[in-house]
């Protein structure tokens, strides 16, 4: 029994801890990775992009919030689906949503490659790629291996730490989350500062010629950001207090993020433009520092480094946690007979959930080929379609368990459930209009996705009541009652 | 196929609450119906379990609490008719569920005829009582620990830990197999932990699931 002194005892977390969970993931990497991608389809508009996003979102939140205080479940999403519906909805869920998050993986270690190449770069380790601050590498054939492998090396290396150890508690979480926005606030500050933001321009609004209907696709892309009120309950079971504080920590930690997500946008595009933006693509938060933080500074020499490594840091931080989040996932799957039972079962050496995380690496690191938009599009299309889920289980559970207790109860139900599962579904149906004339590939593996989790289903269901025949027919003959 | 079980406890004062919890840290799902609005409240209060507010042989109420689904109900309410009542009506509404009643006088065996298992906590509380009166400082396992749990487990087969030996597992912290695989030894770090056999194993709460996880997969 030797290693076991390496658990840490359960944590005892506070509302600032749980909130911090919330925005660590919100704010973690999709504000650096996104928002050049945000500019690149919806101009000066993206600003827009994010605080409507902010308000989708809103609603599917009040759902998690009910949700969260009523049923003591730390498997977030799919434990409340799971409660409350048959074998294939459930399933269904769980399927989305673990894929959701490994997609989400592959998205946050290929926004940390050219970040990380960026921050070499400002070290003066690599040369320049392109103009200053642009990681709009020129030569495709040598530079997108470069990024690809280290997207592949991020996701095995976080993938490695976390099959063989269980790490990452709550308040490591909160001093992550804590350095990643006072960085942003330093960004912002500088920003504002500047004299590039003062002689702004947000004009035009929208991209040339299409108007303010190109902010939807964009929503849909980002739309990813701000999907982790998942996560807060995902770990309820350690907070303290939990049918106040996780409602709390949803509503504040989204309330925060949608501000810190303006304040940065703002300034990203009042300095480097929605164009200039656009060309950094993952890199466009970090580009926009480097052009008007302070250099010449000791040690860190230019300030743009500073945010630069908020960058990479807030990547990487935001992939460990999608590691975790997908490989709990499966884990919950396993444990409720949805997937293979060794899915549900916590490796004997390692105490960890082994098999759960292998399989979300495979599909990380075969992902890690895709495009960024495309990773990006698709994890939000699955948070998108698991969301409506969501709310559909909130006005289930209230129809089907009136007597329930629910210690929070969302205002002015049904209207929040019900415009939750409108607006999301506006969204994936703008997302998936979008993905057909741009991206097919995306939506052909989303759906080869759903396909395989049919099979997987039915398969798993096969296999299932093979193993059971046996034992229940040496059981009649035991039971006395039994009569049929 | 799953050894987590879904197990609806009826009542959720001293006799319910407590084995609520219990279940709930050895990774079971538990759905307590409970008719008093201060309890309820309180039992949200802990987060151990879904709470159904209502009165348990109510059909309309067993249902809410998921009565189809269930692998077994126990009725600990104070009222042993009401306990019977519930339980009845529950193997009406599910035939294989397990069935565990709560009595109050020791003229328990005759329930037997209806119910799976039946439950004095009074006598169990009294063989502690009668323990603590004679107040000698070594007694036998039952009921002794504050929060400890002293555990007889049988390791599943296919179970993570099935099969290895004691070196090879990282059990967590809190946790402690007594028993050799025979029964007869303690256990030394290559007792080997074999499927289908039981094991004295003394455990946390805190850990109680993870510890199941490992043994029972």
């Amino acid at each position: 029994m030797g290693g076991s002194q390496t658990r840490a005892p359960e944590a005892e977390l506070g509302l600032l801890d749980a909130t911090m969970i919330g925005m660590g993931a919100m704010i973690g990497a999709g504000i650096f990775v996104l928002t050049g991608l945000a500019a690149e389809i919806a101009g000066p508009a993206a600003i827009l992009v994010f605080a409507l996003n902010g308000v989708v979102t809103a609603f599917t939140g009040l759902s998690y919030a009910e949700l969260a205080a009523s049923i003591p479940k730390s498997g977030g999403g799919y434990a409340f689906v799971r409660e409350i519906f048959d074998d294939l909805s459930s399933f269904i869920m769980g399927w989305m949503l673990w894929f959701a998050y490994m997609i989400a993986g592959a998205l946050y270690a290929l926004g940390f490659a050219p970040n990380f190449l960026e921050l070499l770069h400002v070290y003066g380790i690599v040369p320049p790629p392109g103009q200053v601050g642009a990681v709009a590498l020129p030569v495709i054939d040598a530079a997108v291996p470069l990024a690809f492998l280290l997207a592949f090396v991020a996701v095995l290396g976080l993938v490695a730490l976390n099959a063989v150890s269980t790490a990452a508690s709550g308040s490591v979480e909160t001093i992550f989350t804590i350095i990643k926005v006072s960085i942003l606030v330093v960004f912002v500050a500088f920003g504002l500062a500047s004299p590039m933001f003062s002689s702004a321009e947000f004009q035009p609004l929208f991209p040339g010629g299409s108007g303010a209907a190109a902010i939807l696709p964009a929503m849909g892309l980002t739309f990813i950001a701000f999907e982790g009120y998942d996560l807060i309950t995902t770990v309820t079971e350690e907070v303290k207090n939990p049918r106040e504080n996780i409602p709390k920590a949803i509503f504040l930690s989204l309330i925060v993020t949608v501000i810190v997500y303006l304040a940065v946008v703002t300034v990203a595009i009042a300095t480097l433009g929605a164009d200039g933006l656009a060309d950094a693509g993952e890199a466009g938060i970090a580009a926009a520092a480097t052009s008007f933080m302070p250099t010449g500074l000791p040690i860190i020499q230019n300030g743009g480094a500073l945010i630069v490594f908020g960058a990479v840091f807030s990547t990487l931080t935001a992939l460990n946690a999608v590691v975790i989040a997908s490989s709990r996932v499966a884990f919950s799957m396993g444990r409720e007979g949805q997937l293979l039972p060794s899915f549900g079962q916590l490796h004997h050496r390692y105490g960890t959930p082994f098999v759960a995380i292998l399989a979300s690496a495979v599909v990380m690191l075969g992902s890690v080929a895709l495009p960024t938009q495309s990773a990006g599009n698709m994890s939000s299309l699955f948070f998108l379609l698991s969301f409506i889920i969501v709310n559909v289980a909130v006005i289930r559970l209230r129809r089907e368990r009136p007597n329930m207790n629910r210690p929070y109860e969302m205002p002015f139900y049904p209207a929040p459930p019900l415009i939750g599962v409108a607006l999301n579904l506006i969204l994936a149906g703008v997302l998936v209009e979008y993905l057909i004339r741009t991206d097919p590939l995306a939506l052909v593996l989303s759906a080869a996705w759903i396909l395989l989790g049919g099979i997987a289903y039915f398969a798993l269901n096969r296999l299932r009541a093979q193993p059971n025949r046996g034992p229940t027919d040496a059981d009649t003959e035991m039971t006395p009652e039994a009569e049929d | 196929m799953t050894s987590n079980l879904d197990i609806i406890v009826a009542g959720g004062g001293r006799v319910g609450f407590q084995t609520a919890e219990i279940l709930a840290n050895r990774g079971h799902d538990v759905t307590i119906i409970e008719r008093d609005e201060g309890i309820v409240s309180e039992i949200a209060d802990e987060w151990i379990a879904t709470v159904i507010q209502g009165d348990a042989t109510n059909p309309d109420i067993i249902e809410q609490a998921g009565i189809e689904r269930a692998d077994a109900i126990a009725a600990l309410t104070g009222e042993t008719g009401l306990n019977l009542a519930v339980c009845l009506a529950a193997s009406e509404l599910n035939p294989g569920i397990r069935t565990i009643v709560r009595i109050e006088r020791a003229a328990g065996t005759a329930y037997t005829r209806f119910v799976d298992a039946v439950l004095f906590p009074e006598r169990a509380g009294a063989r502690v009582a009668a323990n603590e009166i004679v107040g000698s400082d070594v007694q036998t396992l039952a009921d002794v620990t504050g929060d400890l749990d002293i555990m007889l487990v049988r390791v599943a087969e296919g179970a993570p830990a099935a099969g290895k030996q004691l070196t090879e597992v990282r059990f967590p912290a809190g946790t402690l197999v007594v028993s050799d695989d025979d029964g007869h030894r303690i256990a030394r770090p290559d007792t080997t932990l074999t499927p289908g056999n039981r094991y004295v194993v003394a455990v946390e709460p805190d850990v109680a699931d993870e510890v199941m996880n490992l043994m029972r997969g």
